[in-house]
């Protein structure tokens, strides 16, 4: 099965298009994160309630909903124009990009948060009574610890995307899984693709949690080292 | 029976059992007519070739009419039998009915396992397009994105056949209308008749669409019987040449798909060997 250059192929874009779709994914995930982070700290009633409507919409809808409503049903509320211009590119990948960009920025945006409720607000009084001002204290005590709480969960969440960039089969983007499908549908050798399939999303994974351990290992969540 | 050696073993010994006593017995075709009734089996629930009317609770189509010709033109009385998609093989070799007519399309695999009489229907894979699309023949749809139903056969043939284009998998049929009628794929391909409902659906809509003429695929279709029952199989022959002669499978044919339905289709099909019409359009494929 490995030596027929044509499967080899399929497996090879399958692979390119995960690993994009993910890293993508998460680039955009975590900007959003922390863009709804921001946003959150307005101390304005109606934001808060927005940001956290946000939130519980993607982390209650199942991811497939989510990908079906931005291939389906986002384009058709567009004008025609500019919806032929939409469906001219590669609309599979962008809108799949889009829904689990929008999901993972929700979990990440939770998991930053959670990272700065860890800090004491004693801290921040502490920090204050030195006299730095708010966003000094925000900057210098606050921040630097919780992003290190939130390292842990946050790789968490990454391995979970990359395993969920699978769901974009289906809208037909050619992601590994997509790919084994059709090896399987051409060949029929059920077997054999999945156990290929299963190794290489293994093998990604691992990858991704050994990255994160070094940057916990490099970034302690306490100060002890 | 969950032990997996257990089920061979049974297996193994039916097959001992089944190959003694044909040995032993006359041919089947005799059995059948000291009997006088031949037992014919169809798919139970496929529209139109055997599926039960939601009024009469009858099984009706195609292939149940073709039981009832054959039947006839054998001198015979039916014994009809409702069969799921897929005990249509095994049915047939563990000689519990003796014919099926379930649209079983002739593929080698299969036909190392029963024996394929002349071909008494013809099925398409055909490629649906919106009808402004100015896409007129399967090479029109290089570049294209065109839509399948993902481990469908269709999808199947359509990575075979449709190199240039880009094929796309939804998880169901329906999905790839929607993809063609919001313009996101420029055509779908699947079975003729699944293509056909959606082509009268798109005119209701007023969002019309059109079927290209091209198949990408033959399916040739012939009734199925136990292998080596070389009498039974003749007088099948014999009784589905002398329905075409007569215009009769002609008639079937129109019922259920022509213009008495509502596919509106044309009989273009001879009465011919399955595997040679098979054979003929690998060799056809291959040339181009």
């Amino acid at each position: 099965m490995l030596s027929d250059p044509e499967i080899m192929d399929m497996l090879g874009t399958g692979i390119a298009t995960t690993v994009v779709l993910f890293a993508a994914a998460m680039a955009c995930g975590f900007c959003i994160a922390l863009a709804l982070t921001a946003v959150n700290l307005i101390p304005w009633r109606p934001v808060r309630s927005l940001v956290a409507l946000y939130v519980e919409y993607h982390r209650n809808v199942p991811t497939v909903v989510q990908i079906m409503v931005w291939y389906f049903g986002m384009p058709e509320i567009l004008p025609q124009a500019l919806r032929a211009w939409i469906n001219q590119g590669n609309t599979e990948f962008s809108f799949a990009l889009i829904a689990l960009s929008l999901n993972v920025s929700a979990y990440y945006y939770e998991d930053i948060r959670s990272g700065i409720r860890a800090i004491a607000g004693t801290q921040i009084e502490a920090a204050r009574s030195v006299g730095l001002g708010a966003m000094q204290a925000l900057r210098y005590v606050v921040l630097p610890q919780a992003v290190r709480y939130a390292v842990p969960p946050i790789i968490n969440r990454s391995i979970i995307l990359f395993k969920d960039t699978s769901l974009a089969m289906v809208i037909g983007v050619t992601e590994l899984t997509y790919q084994a499908k059709r090896i399987e549908n051409a060949t029929f050798q059920t077997f054999q693709i999945f156990t290929i399939t299963t190794v290489i999303y293994l093998c990604v994974s691992l990858l991704i949690s050994a990255l994160g351990a070094q940057i916990a290992r490099r970034y302690p969540a306490s100060f002890k080292s | 029976m969950h032990n997996p050696f257990g089920k061979s073993l049974g297996l193994a010994a039916a097959a001992l059992l089944a190959a003694w006593c044909g040995h032993a017995a006359a041919s089947q075709l005799d059995d059948i007519k000291a009997r006088g009734t031949i037992v014919c089996g169809t798919q139970n629930a496929s529209t139109p070739y055997g599926y039960q009317d939601p009024q009469t609770r009858q099984y009706v189509g195609y292939d149940v009419d073709m039981c009832q010709a054959i039947a006839k033109q054998m001198g015979l009385k039916l014994e009809h039998k409702p069969l799921s998609t897929e005990a249509r093989i095994p049915e047939v070799k563990m000689g519990r009915v003796d014919m099926v007519a379930g649209s079983v399309a002739w593929l080698p695999k299969r036909a190392e396992q029963v024996d394929f009489s002349d071909q008494y229907l013809q099925g398409y894979i055909k490629v649906l397009v919106k009808e402004d699309s100015g896409i007129k023949t399967l090479a029109d749809l290089k570049g294209k994105k065109v839509c399948a139903s993902s481990g469908s056969s269709s999808a199947a043939v359509a990575q075979k056949v449709l190199k240039d284009a880009q094929v796309l998998t939804f998880q169901t049929i329906s999905q790839c209308y929607v993809g063609l009628q919001t313009g996101k794929v420029a055509a779908m391909t699947a079975g003729e008749l699944v293509l056909r409902r959606f082509l009268n659906d798109s005119k209701k809509e007023g969002k019309p669409t059109a079927l290209l003429d091209e198949p990408t695929y033959t399916e040739h279709i012939g009734i199925i019987v136990k292998p080596g029952e070389k009498a039974l199989l003749e007088a099948i022959d014999k009784a589905i040449a002398s329905l075409d002669a007569s215009g009769e499978l002609t008639r079937i044919f129109d019922k259920w798909m022509g213009d008495g339905s509502i596919y509106k289709m044309k009989r273009d099909f001879k009465v011919e060997s399955v595997a040679a019409a098979a054979q003929a359009d690998e060799a056809a494929a291959a040339a181009k």
